[in-house]
Parts: structure tokens; sequence; C-alpha cells
């Protein structure tokens, strides 16, 4: 009769193979040195299929915890070192960035599309009725913060967009990553909530620059203010748009879940537009360091920083219209 | 739950006392500091637990303090996706005060998952520790008295491994309750306890 220390007797030497193998594969891992013993992937795969029967059997036979929990212990590290996807490295990112992010902004284009209106309409509807009623910018921001905007984008700053002369370079540079990223991800995250929240952060943001930009006009500060933005907005944006369309992909898979289950949907949707959230972070981090250390230089002439501004919003529009479209 | 939230106040306060060295460092470098700071600030707001879920372990250090990790639902290692997009989503859990979504979620659901989790598809799993053979000393084994499904010889081995930790009130107590297995039914007592022991001896193998 197999009681449970015959068979635990039986198949030991089994067990102990295959945990000492795993260890051994798992050591390697870590240290990733290429000198230790290498690991037999076959024999791997063969220890772990007889541990997977024996678990079933000793879970049918209701043998004792000890061994149950000893079997479930090996064939799961097994299950996680065979299966485990390397993801990562630069050949990875590189393909990241050539086909996959351009890719699925165009897979996504008409998210795209609802989330730039919802975007633009509020910027420009606010922009002229600050432009037309200057007062109207007091029920957006107080007094104080409506004077600071001012003295930002006087022609007379030394670094345009700054409230203090003294902030550096740098100092703005890591600024702007942490807000807009920030911002970025609020986008994102927002639309877990049917895509509402997406919808409210890019109207609010939308309806807060064209604010800014209706009452800085009306000043009389259109030049500086127009010259600051021109260049890093193509990236800046552009990218809080994405950020928004991935968060209402993610709403619409609540709303109309189609032929899945609604976890499934938001777990497929999430997988998808994660790709833009990459995207997204390395778009921020160029438009913080275009912001940070060109847009701000108030010695540079207009001219040539709208002709920048220029380059870059074709080489961002056509980075997404051609890029990546003949790749497998 | 409870150790979820252990493991999340020990990376808090990781995260409270690197932050508070670099505003210290950005004090003395100025400008320059201001800026890495605000960057450390950013990835310990948002890439410190991806980084962390990443490596081997697949937990941040306050996580693989209390044994806790995350795994896809599949029991796969988290993949980068899935790590970033339940990062990325703790902003929704956070609301509307203090994670109030993520703890009503996570007290609703029978897997413990908050909106991060449902999303990404992972998982926050409990290491309970390798279960200890039963160790039983002295006591000779004794054939069942009645023929035992195998549920009850688990039980009565279960017993046994956990007669150490119990007092010895208690395991007389417990002991009755198995008694028809070795034939004393409706008797308890030390002697009745030496004997389910012995019963669990003889169901383990040992003859």
């Amino acid at each position: 009769m197999m009681t449970p220390l015959r068979f635990e007797q039986t198949y030991e030497d089994d067990w102990t193979e295959l945990e000492a193998l795993l260890a051994g594969a798992v050591a390697r891992k870590g240290w990733r040195s290429a000198e230790a013993t290498p690991v037999s992937g076959a024999r791997i795969a063969a220890l772990y299929r007889r541990a997977c029967e024996h678990l079933a059997l000793a879970r049918a036979r209701c043998y004792p915890a000890h061994i149950t929990d000893r079997l479930e212990r090996m064939t799961t590290d097994a299950h996680q070192l065979i299966y485990h996807r390397r993801e990562f490295g630069i050949a990875r990112l590189r393909h990241m960035a050539a086909v996959e992010f351009p890719a699925a902004v165009r897979a996504h284009a008409s998210y795209v599309a609802v989330a730039a209106a919802t975007f633009l309409l509020p910027t420009i509807v606010v922009a002229i009725l600050v432009y037309r009623h200057p007062d109207m910018i007091l029920s957006v921001v107080d007094s104080e913060t409506a004077a600071t905007f001012e003295s930002m984008y006087a022609k007379s700053a030394d670094s345009i967009g700054r409230a203090r002369a003294a902030s550096t370079d740098w100092m703005m540079f890591g600024y702007y990553i942490r807000h807009n990223i920030g911002v970025a991800f609020q986008c994102f995250a927002a639309g877990l909530f049917a895509g509402c929240g997406s919808l409210f952060f890019l109207a609010y943001n939308g309806a807060f620059s064209g604010a800014l930009a209706g009452y800085l006009v009306e000043r009389g500060l259109s030049s500086t203010f127009f010259s600051f933005v021109a260049t890093h907005s193509a990236f800046e944006l552009t990218a809080i748009v994405l950020s928004g369309a991935a968060g209402l992909r993610v709403g619409q898979s609540l709303l109309a879940p189609g032929p899945l289950t609604r976890p499934q949907a938001l777990v497929q949707a999430t997988r998808d537009s994660a790709i833009l959230l990459y995207g997204v972070t390395g778009m921020l981090l160029v438009a913080a360091g275009i912001e940070a250390f060109w847009s701000s230089a108030s010695w540079l002439p207009s001219a040539v920083k709208y002709g920048v501004a220029a380059v870059c919003w074709t080489a961002v529009a056509s980075y997404f219209v051609l890029q990546g479209r003949h790749a497998s | 739950m409870t150790p979820r939230l252990y493991a999340f106040l020990v990376d808090w306060i990781i995260r409270l006392f690197l932050m508070y060295a670099a505003w210290m460092a950005a004090a003395v470098m100025g400008g320059i500091g201001i800026a890495f700071a605000l960057i450390l600030l950013f990835a310990l707001e948002w890439l410190y637990p991806v980084v962390f879920e990443l490596t081997p372990s697949g937990a941040t250090p306050g996580k693989r303090t209390f044994r806790l990790k995350v795994v896809m639902d599949n029991g796969l290692p988290v993949t980068a996706a899935a790590s970033v997009t339940r990062n990325v989503l703790r902003v929704a859990d956070f609301l509307p005060f203090v994670y109030g979504v993520a703890i009503v979620s996570v007290l609703l659901r029978r897997d413990c998952k908050r909106l991060g989790d449902i999303a990404a598809g992972t998982i926050v799993v409990y290491d309970r520790g390798a279960v200890s053979p039963p160790l039983i000393a002295g006591v000779d084994p004794i054939a069942p008295a009645v023929p035992l499904a195998p549920e009850d010889q688990a039980a009565v081995i279960a017993f046994a491994a956990r007669a150490p930790r119990l007092t010895a009130e208690r395991l007389d107590e417990l002991a009755a309750l198995a008694a028809p297995a070795s034939g004393d039914a409706g008797r308890s007592g030390p002697d009745v306890t030496r004997r389910v022991l012995g019963v669990a001896q003889w169901v383990l193998g040992r003859r």
C-alpha cells in the first residue's frame, strides 16, 4: 500500500534534483554570471511535469500538508522559471519607439480624435472668452496668480515662463518632469471611472491653458507667450492628449466590453494602452528638456523659435502618421 | 489585508526617508540639487514600486518584509506593462481620500484586489512559509480501529503536525474529537491522545 511516507521515499530523488536545479537557475539569474554550470532545460521540464503528476496524486489522496506544500512550491517555482517572459533591453526599447508606439497611436486614432477635441474645444472657447472679457481670468485663478502669469511672460523677463528669476534651468527641468508626467498619468488613471475622469482632466487642462493664452494675448504679451510654448507644446500637448486617449480606451472597455466580460475587457484595454503610457512618458521627458533649456531662453530671437517649433510639430505629426507602417 | 497595510507603511517610511535625504543634499547643492531632488521625487512616486516588482522577488521592500509579492493572475512573474499599469492606476485607487476606493475594493472582493490589480490582471499573494512535516517522537504506531477516509487520514496527520504547538489540555480536547479513529469513541485524556497520535503514525506509513 502507498502510504505518505513511502510516496515521499519513492520520489525523494526526483524532488531533491528539481529543487536543486531550480535553486541553481534562480541563483544564476540573480548573479548573471556566465561561468556558472549550465542548467539543463529539458531536465527541468521533465522533472516539472513529473512533479505536477505527483502533486495531483498527493491532492487526490489527501496526503499530509507538508507533502502537497512542498510539491506546490516546486511546481510554482518551475512554472515561473519556465514561462518567464523577458521583455527588457535596448532592442525592445528601440522597437517600441520605432514601431509599437506610433502603431498603437494609429490603432487608437478614434480615441485620440475624441481626446484632442475634448482638450482643444475648451482651450479655444475659454481663450476667446477671456480675451473678450479679461475679468474672467479671475474665475479661473486668483488675482495674485494672474499677476504672476503676467510677470512670467513679461518682455523684460530673463527667463520666460518662471515665477522667480532665481530658478535655474535644471530646477525647472526637474519640476516639469514631475509635474507634467504626473498630469499625464492622472489623465490616464481617471479613465477607470468610465472614461469621465479622463474627459474631465482633458477639458480642465484645456480650459486652463486657454484662459492663460487669452489673458496674456489681451495683455499684449502674445509674442513672448507663443514663442515660449510653440516648441515644447508639440510634445507636451500631444502627450497629454494621448494619455487622455488611453484613459478613454480604458473607460470604453467598461462601458462597452463587447463579447468579453467587463474585467477581461478592462485587462485587455490596459494591456493595449500600456505602450501609449511608455510613449507619453518618453515624449514628456523630451518636452521637459525643451521647455527648461530652450523655450525659456529669452535671448533667442522669436523667428528662430518659431522655425524650430514648425520643425518639431512636423516631426511629431509625421512620426505618428508614417513611422513603423511597413514593419511587421 | 493587514500585512498589505503594514507593507505600505514600511515602503512609505523608506520613501519619506530617501526624500528627506535628497532635500538635505539639495539644500547644500542648490539648483542642480533641487533638479535631482524633484526627479527623485517623481521616481519615488511612480517608479519605486515598478522597479522592485520587476526584480525576481516581485515585491517592494515593504512587501518582502511581510512575505507578500505581486504576480500575474495566472501565477507568472508580473510583466512590465502590468506593473506600470497597476501602479499608475494607484491614482484612481487613492480617490476620494487616502486609498478610499482601494480599501472598499479590497474589503469587498474575495481575492483582495484593488482597482489597479483588477485592471492590470495582477494579484498580491501571501507566502505562508514552508509547512514542516509532523514530528511525532516516542509514540508507537497503532492501526486505526475503523477504516479512515482520505480526508480523515489527512485530518489526523494535520492534528499530529500541530501537536507541538498546542497545550496538553487543548491537545486532549482535539484528540477526543478524533477518538473514534483509535476505537476510543466517547473517551478523552492523555492516553486517548497518545493513541490518536499513534494512529497518525500508522497512517503516515510507520508500521
